[in-house]
């Protein structure tokens, strides 16, 4: 009965939307404009001048900018077993620190925003995010102090009698030289590219946690206990609850700071350039050496840069067709 | 590829310029068109003003008393400075639009020929300029820059090898003193972070010169360096320096300014050119084409070329190549074997010359060098 | 599952038959006391309803019993075992929660499946359990939307069906139907009384709805303040409260405080504040030591008549007709006294024609339809 009233309603706002197409654009226009513009201006204009360069063989500053179509040498060149290995290492450092900081962060988001005493949240969360006040550059040179062999951590170490470490030059495979009969086999694994060093890998997490803990906290914040309540009503353990339930309800949030975090740690060069040591070259690092550094060379470093930017589309389309599925129930 | 070929190579294609402001991204939009040139200075573009000049110079060059002695004497403010970590961060910077905001920039000898070839400095009128008469004879007509028609040299050293005697009691002779002790100083060392020092002194060990330009010599010099990098702690210019004052470090390869300045606060410490010679390097005070305030970097220049403000100024006096500043200084200065090398040291050892072209061979290798594991 | 089973399950038991017990409960939050000594003891197949304004704690009561809150004093057994510092995931019973709660990152099937699968059920049994649980609850056609595509009251049933389909020892409801409209909520109403037959589980409701308790419960626990006034069946509670409280939370009454004149084994005469002499037939002993000295006399509006003549001489007022609200079936007349007091009386809509207000009317009602209860 009541509900015969609004349908006649609406039958009527459509038409009145026809007698004026023309303001069906105007609104989007100008919601969208100037972003547009900016992104325009600012991404995509860049971003074909990066391409252009990565077309020209060893550009410099000075050169002349004549794409060439019919060879890729500086693509070629990133195919290098070195430059490959290059790649490699700046995916790996950046994985690794997102598994770091969702493994850290995680505990400490969930703590936050569902078990602390509600009036110490926001200081909370101010206390945890205090260290992007400071440059990243003097958060690096904070952990060569703390690392180095004569830092404060080895003064602590030493107080409490424990064995002295150099972190510094240490790299995450390392250990394997302490595993009996390691000699033969380990050695190739601890030289090679894939023994990332342990240094990079705690200032970067260092870094990025803090992103890391704000966007979870903001997942959790919106998850909804009773249905933990419900999981645990129906049986699940509190493991199980969590694997189940709250997992799989923040997991937007999850992969949207994951996300954050793995783009950050791919595009930082400070970290592996100064607590890396010298076997720490980074896509980033090679590509300010490329523009910036001693080393010039415009059309590889474009290349690279192309290359990084492949890299991130691909984790961002992943996050849409596997991230986007649960957020949009 | 020196920039004169790249000049002549450029007037035989139809090409828009590659201006600095963010508006010239439009220029992108052509791909198709023939080429443009990559990042060509442009003079002017930033507002002069007369009583403010901007200084880009390397770490430590210019201290806070000598700044406000510079604005007290002559009224002209100095604009916070920019540092550079070596000169082909400091070229890239001024070639990408960077350098528009500074009078006076202080490059290295290579350097200030390479930014000559660029037209990027100014022709210096000696008219304007007083003390110049009291230079070192070897300083009034350096290769890098006849006649200092662009630059004037301020400040010279040599590159060599600073090391804790505690933990090494027998000391470095030479460069190959690291290779042969690679084991023991494992992680304990640092290179700079600089492809012509460090390529140049692995030459120079293989007798070679510093600015060979022989691919084959490059290459061993290459194998060498991959040989010794796992036992390197670091690539760097300046960090190397807390470290080994601490401790954690027991030799770096580094500036004999740097180094005079470290042992100056950790006595203990030595500093050795090795034998087989090293680089010469002669930092200078040039005036970009695009300076915003040409009077105000003059008085810059008149300011430091005063021996009495030269002389108190540690980071100049320690190694100046004028006289009538090395007159003022101590004799403990004066007889400091690491400010003043015996001659035939300085005979063994050339200064970084540019290669041309060939400066892509070093980068190519050194990228390698710095890429791999 | 039949009834009739779970009859013999019941018998073949020695000991109680009962499926929860509460003894002496008391919880507090933070120096609040939420309930306050709490004695309930629920039988096998009983639907049990605990009813009470908001705030009385009942939901506390609930929460002790699922395991989500566990008692600051007291025992909370559940099949005569102390399931105290038992958590909710190993305590037989599962829960209807008010917000439904259901996984809105899984659709309807997995919902239900969700707790059988947690107890590593083969795949052919979660299929058939699942299948007839939401064929229960006729949602079988919708096993595969997400929560945020069916309605509140489809909702409603998944959540039933959730819980059901773990054939738990006690389910328990919390306010249900509380986010359904009428209509929906009257349906609601029949089904789970169906449910409630043809399963034969304990069922164990929270409500604040009096209507909805009386209509579904085999008998119901009154709360207020944390503590239970009273526990009886629909009729026990609606026709013999025993407090005050219960008197009027059930139902509507007219209530009048006063003093007991006259205390004798089969009547008590009282006198309100306000003058009226009030006699009541009681089945309650007042000649004790322990006869309550202040009373409330509680008189139900339906079991008042109205008159135009002064029938009888006991229970009987004289009052004029202030207001009349017409209710469907009843009507509502407010009555002034002569004393001042205001009595509801309920008329059959049918009634004769109401009289005018200058028309001096007679209210008046048998004495054993009004209660005295301690004040």
């Amino acid at each position: 009965m009541s509900t015969q009233v609004p349908a006649s309603d609406s039958a009527a706002v459509p038409g009145a939307g026809r007698n004026r197409p023309a303001s069906r654009w105007v609104e989007p226009l100008l919601l969208l404009g100037p972003a547009g513009l900016w992104l325009v201006l600012l991404l995509v204009l860049p971003t074909l001048i990066i391409l252009e360069l990565s077309l020209v063989p060893g550009i410099k500053p000075g050169g002349i900018v004549n794409p060439v179509l019919t060879q890729f040498p500086n693509y070629a060149q990133i195919f290098d077993p070195i430059f490959v290995s290059v790649i490699g290492r700046s995916l790996l450092f950046a994985i690794g620190v997102t598994l770091i900081c969702i493994v850290f962060g995680f505990p400490v988001a969930y703590w936050i925003a569902v078990m602390s005493p509600k009036q110490w949240r926001n200081l909370l969360l101010l206390g945890f995010i205090l260290p992007l006040w400071t440059s990243s550059l003097l958060r690096s040179y904070a952990w060569i102090t703390i690392l180095r062999p004569t830092g404060v951590l080895n003064t602590v170490l030493k107080a409490l009698r424990l064995p002295e470490l150099d972190l510094l030059n240490t790299g995450i495979l390392d250990f394997l030289k302490f595993l009996p009969n390691s000699a033969g086999w380990a050695t190739p694994i601890i030289d090679s590219w894939v023994n990332l060093s342990l240094a990079v890998f705690i200032g970067m997490s260092y870094s990025l946690l803090p992103y890391m803990v704000l966007i979870l906290y903001a997942s959790l914040e919106k998850l909804d206990l009773r249905l933990l309540e419900a999981a645990s009503d129906l049986g699940a353990s509190p493991k199980q609850t969590f694997w189940k339930v709250t997992v799989p309800q923040t997991l937007p949030g999850i992969a949207a700071a994951s996300l954050l975090v793995f783009i950050t740690g791919l595009g930082d060069f400070v970290d592996p350039e100064l607590l890396g040591g010298v076997s720490s070259m980074t896509a980033a690092r090679l590509i300010y050496n490329q523009f910036l550094g001693a080393t010039q060379n415009w059309g590889f470093g474009s290349a690279l840069s192309m290359v990084l930017i492949m890299a991130v589309s691909v984790a961002i389309a992943l996050l849409i067709k596997y991230g986007g599925d649960s957020a949009e129930v | 590829m020196p920039p004169t070929s790249l000049s002549s190579r450029s007037s035989r294609h139809s090409r828009r310029k590659f201006l600095q402001s963010s508006a010239a991204a439009a220029s992108g939009l052509a791909l198709s068109s023939c080429g443009w040139t990559l990042a060509s200075v442009r003079s002017g573009t930033s507002q002069s003003r007369s009583d403010q000049v901007g200084i880009y110079t390397w770490a430590n060059y210019a201290d806070e008393t000598l700044i406000e002695g510079f604005t007290t004497q002559t009224g002209i403010r100095v604009l916070p400075q920019d540092k550079f970590p070596d000169n082909e961060t400091m070229l890239a910077r001024v070639l990408t639009g960077g350098g528009a905001a500074y009078s006076v920039i202080s490059p290295s000898d290579y350097m200030v020929k390479k930014m000559m070839q660029s037209k990027l400095l100014q022709k210096l009128d000696h008219s304007r300029l007083n003390g110049l008469d009291t230079l070192l004879e070897r300083y009034r007509s350096p290769d890098y820059d006849p006649d200092n028609r662009h630059s004037i040299p301020i400040s010279w050293g040599t590159t060599g090898l600073i090391y804790n005697p505690e933990k090494l009691p027998d000391g470095p002779k030479d460069w190959s003193y690291l290779w042969d002790n690679k084991e023991k100083l494992s992680k304990k060392m640092t290179l700079l972070s600089d492809v012509r020092e460090v390529m140049g002194a692995t030459l120079r060990m293989l007798g070679y010169s510093y600015n060979s330009k022989s691919p084959k010599e490059l290459e061993q010099a290459y194998n060498k360096l991959k040989e010794l990098k796992p036992y390197v702690a670091t690539f760097t210019t300046d960090t190397w320096q807390d470290q080994i004052v601490s401790g954690d470090l027991w030799l770096a390869m580094g500036y004999s300014i740097d180094a005079f300045s470290v042992i100056s606060s950790q006595p203990n410490l030595k500093y050795v050119i090795p034998k087989s010679g090293t680089s010469l390097w002669t930092d200078t005070m040039v005036i970009p084409t695009s300076s915003p305030n040409i009077s105000g970097a003059y008085a810059w220049l008149n300011y430091l070329l005063q021996p009495s403000i030269a002389a108190q100024y540690k980071r100049l006096n320690i190694a100046s190549p004028n006289q009538a500043v090395l007159d003022q200084l101590s004799s403990d200065y004066r007889e400091s074997p690491i400010l003043f090398p015996p001659e035939a040291l300085i005979k063994a050892s050339e200064g970084i010359a540019l290669v041309g072209d060939f400066s892509k061979v070093y980068d190519d290798f050194w990228t390698r060098l710095t890429s791999g594991s | 599952m039949s009834q009739t089973a779970v009859k013999n399950q019941q018998s073949t038991k020695t000991g109680s038959d009962l499926d929860v017990e509460l003894r002496k409960v008391f919880k507090v939050f933070n120096g609040e006391t939420a309930v306050r000594g709490v004695d309930l003891s629920i039988r096998r197949g009983e639907f049990f309803s605990i009813l009470g304004p908001s705030g009385c704690g009942k939901t506390t009561l609930l929460r002790l019993i699922a395991g989500f809150e566990e008692p600051t004093a007291g025992e909370v057994m559940i099949r005569g075992q102390s399931v105290v510092n038992v958590p909710p995931f190993r305590r037989p019973v599962n829960t209807v929660f008010q917000s439904y709660a259901l996984f809105s990152h899984m659709n309807v099937w997995d919902n239900v499946a969700f707790g059988l699968r947690l107890k590593k059920r083969g795949k052919a049994e979660v299929q058939d359990r699942v299948k007839e649980s939401l064929k229960l609850v006729k949602m079988d056609t919708f096993a595969k939307r997400f929560p945020a595509q069916l309605s509140g009251g489809q909702q409603q049933r998944v959540a039933l069906a959730r819980a059901l389909v773990n054939r738990p020892t006690v389910l328990l409801l919390d306010e249900p139907l509380g986010a359904l409209d009428l209509k929906l909520r009257k349906e609601m109403q029949v089904e789970l009384t169906n449910l409630h037959l043809e399963l034969g589980v304990t069922f164990i409701m929270v409500t604040h709805d009096q209507e909805e308790a009386l209509s579904l419960s085999d008998r119901i626990a009154v709360m207020n303040n944390g503590m239970v006034e009273q526990i009886g069946t629909p009729e026990q509670v609606y026709e013999r409260p025993i407090t005050p409280f219960v008197a009027e939370f059930i139902g509507d009454t007219n209530l009048f405080q006063g003093q007991v004149e006259t205390a004798e084994p089969t009547f008590v005469e009282i006198t309100t504040a306000k003058g009226l002499h009030i006699t009541t037939v009681t089945t309650q002993d007042w000649t004790g030591s322990a006869t309550p000295d202040q009373v409330m006399v509680s008189i139900r509006p339906e079991k008042i008549h109205m008159s135009l003549t002064a029938d009888r001489q006991e229970n009987c007022f004289v009052g004029r007709l202030k207001h009349v609200m017409y209710m469907g079936t009843h009507t509502h007349c407010v009555v002034e006294l002569l004393s001042g007091d205001r009595i509801i009386v309920m008329q059959p809509s049918d009634a004769a024609l109401l009289p005018d207000p200058s028309t001096p009317v007679y209210v008046y009602w048998d004495s054993v339809d009004c209660l005295a209860l301690a004040a």
